[in-house]
């Protein structure tokens, strides 16, 4: 009997974090239903701008949902094979011992609050942007990218470390015994085997990137047009931070804002079930 | 061969600029931000015109604290009961789904969304005053799903044929969870908490609409509106009102959450003997 009772008040309160996720996602579709009937396609309107308070408001968020991917996708292009190559470096080049700390280091990154990031990223990647390209001002996608691919970093190198070892763990003595060197075995067996745990460690990230607001609202400029490598844009979670605040509660405009976030959500959902099923297929792999 | 030459200067180069880049930015924050630092920064409230060009941030080191401390109370009851719940007594496959994915897809969702929803129930819809709570709340629901799954990945895989073993000796299982269990992983769970604390008071995106200020005391009860670092430091780069102190709250926030964060993973170190990672146990 007592069993019982501790079971189901235990299920009670494990049921709480699946009530709040409906609760939000119940929240934005239903919040964002003005904007899709009233709005319909012009919100994904290739020559539509994001006018939300003129007289005659246009609210196209096609240029945030772009501007979203493209940081993430850059981001991603330029931390993936760097911490990737660090992974196998860390395994393969540097002794056990010394590793092991310096991945936890490397992990204390992730640990960074992202406003830090922004800061950083504001004090040195803008102002040397502004000096190297003679811009007048250094926030712009590209800068933004190179950030959050600093941000990326530890999530990336940590996730693919732990699937090299479990690699080397199966296949590193037999590939040592039959006198191979580091590179060959790294180039011809454990990248080759890990390569769905690099596909499943970069989803991953890239959800992450997506997702990431303060470091990027601060050095992308935010201004809502088509992203350029070298000019300004807006990610969505900039986006909702910083008009969320000004839009009047019930206006179309709030109600295009929570819309972006839908979008934003249902590409998150789509890289989820990516992963969780990359995932599943790594675990039959290796057992 | 020249081709393994090439890939073997190339892993040692990425490797060496990753160190460089952790190294980097924390060289760089607290060497910019250590002269900054004095008693006074750090026992004065913020002064000057416009506020935060003097004066210190004490107000605000108190806020994270307080932020942190109800947003890991929340989370940390509400993670621990989850991870127990999913790995012990979850028979339910469809149930455990819907749990599962429901953590994940929570840990994945960006940090704003928490904050406009949150702002939306809980102060426009239910009319509780931007405060503490507000915040600790959201915060809360934010790092929930990050507790969790951090508890339910430090469980060892051994743990259930443990469970078997005293299953079959005929004792109630929660007598097993409160006399075996929760003794053994007591430092992993509270580990758990103290880095999703360190998470959830470090985040600002959840916090601008929902209970930071730009200026507060110290709050004295979880209904007052709070000063945060993290939302601090924020509001000084981007208005631009003061890029000295900004690196001085900088560093003293990177002190305290990787403070907590180092302490955090040297006792999990001490504990299972072997492994510096985080999450992931000695197997």
């Amino acid at each position: 009997m007592k069993e019982k009772i501790i079971k189901y008040s235990l299920a009670a309160v494990s049921l709480l974090i699946p009530a709040v996720f409906t609760i939000i996602l119940f929240f934005v579709i239903s919040e964002s239903i003005p904007a899709v009937t009233q709005i319909g396609v012009g919100l994904f309107d290739l020559q539509g701008i994001w006018r939300p308070l003129s007289a005659s408001p246009s609210y196209s968020i096609l240029p945030m949902i772009l501007g979203t991917l493209y940081v993430s996708f850059l981001a991603i292009i330029l931390s993936a094979p760097i911490a990737c190559l660090c992974a196998i470096f860390l395994n393969y080049y540097v002794r056990k011992r010394i590793s092991k700390p310096i991945l936890a280091f490397i992990d204390l990154l992730a640990g960074v609050p992202s406003v830090i990031f922004g800061f950083i990223g504001l004090m040195i990647i803008v102002s040397n942007f502004e000096k190297i390209f003679n811009m007048s001002a250094g926030e712009s996608v590209f800068a933004a990218a190179i950030l959050l691919a600093i941000m990326l970093l530890p999530y990336i190198v940590s996730s693919y470390s732990e699937s090299i070892e479990r690699a080397k763990d199966k296949y590193g003595s037999a590939s040592l015994a039959l006198g191979t060197s580091e590179e060959y075995a790294t180039l011809k067996i454990i990248i080759p085997i890990t390569k769905n745990s690099v596909v499943a460690a970069v989803t991953m990230a890239f959800g992450r990137a997506m997702s990431e607001t303060m470091a990027v609202m601060m050095i992308i400029g935010n201004a809502p047009i088509f992203p350029t490598l070298f000019g300004r844009s807006q990610t969505i979670p900039a986006l909702t931070a910083l008009e969320f605040g000004s839009a009047e509660y019930g206006s179309l405009h709030l109600s295009a804002i929570y819309t972006a976030n839908l979008v934003l959500l249902i590409l998150l959902c789509f890289i989820l079930t990516a992963t969780s099923f990359l995932k599943r297929k790594l675990l039959k792999e290796y057992d | 061969m020249i081709k393994y030459k090439a890939f073997k200067i190339a892993v040692i180069l990425c490797g060496i600029c990753v160190i460089a880049t952790a190294t980097f930015i924390f060289g760089y924050v607290f060497f910019m931000g250590f002269h900054r630092i004095d008693i006074n920064f750090i026992t004065d409230r913020p002064r000057g015109i416009p506020l935060g060009t003097e004066g210190g941030v004490f107000p605000a080191i108190m806020g994270t604290v307080y932020l942190g401390a109800l947003s890991g109370f929340i989370a940390g009851i509400v993670g621990s009961i989850t991870a127990i719940f999913l790995v012990f007594y979850c028979r339910n496959k469809f149930l455990k789904g819907i749990i599962v994915f429901s953590t994940y897809f929570l840990a994945g969702m960006p940090s704003i969304l928490f904050g406009i929803v949150g702002y939306t129930i809980l102060i426009y819809m239910l009319g509780m005053p931007r405060s503490l709570l507000t915040a600790g709340i959201t915060v809360s629901v934010m790092i929930v799903p990050f507790i969790t799954i951090r508890i339910v990945k430090s469980f060892k895989e051994d743990i259930l044929d443990m469970m078997n073993s005293s299953l079959c000796l005929g004792l109630p299982k929660w007598y097993i969870i409160k006399k075996f269990i929760l003794p053994n992983y007591l430092i992993n769970i509270m580990t758990s908490i103290s880095l999703g604390m360190t998470y959830g008071a470090g985040a600002a995106a959840p916090i601008i609409f929902t209970g930071a200020v730009i200026f507060a005391e110290t709050p004295g009860s979880i209904t007052q509106p709070f000063m945060n670092l993290s939302y601090h430091l924020f509001i000084l780069v981007n208005e631009g009102i003061s890029f000295e102190n900004a690196y001085g709250s900088a560093l003293i926030l990177m002190f305290l959450l990787l403070g907590i964060n180092i302490f955090c993973r040297i006792l999990e170190h001490l504990r299972e003997g072997a492994d510096w990672r985080f999450g992931k146990g000695k197997q």
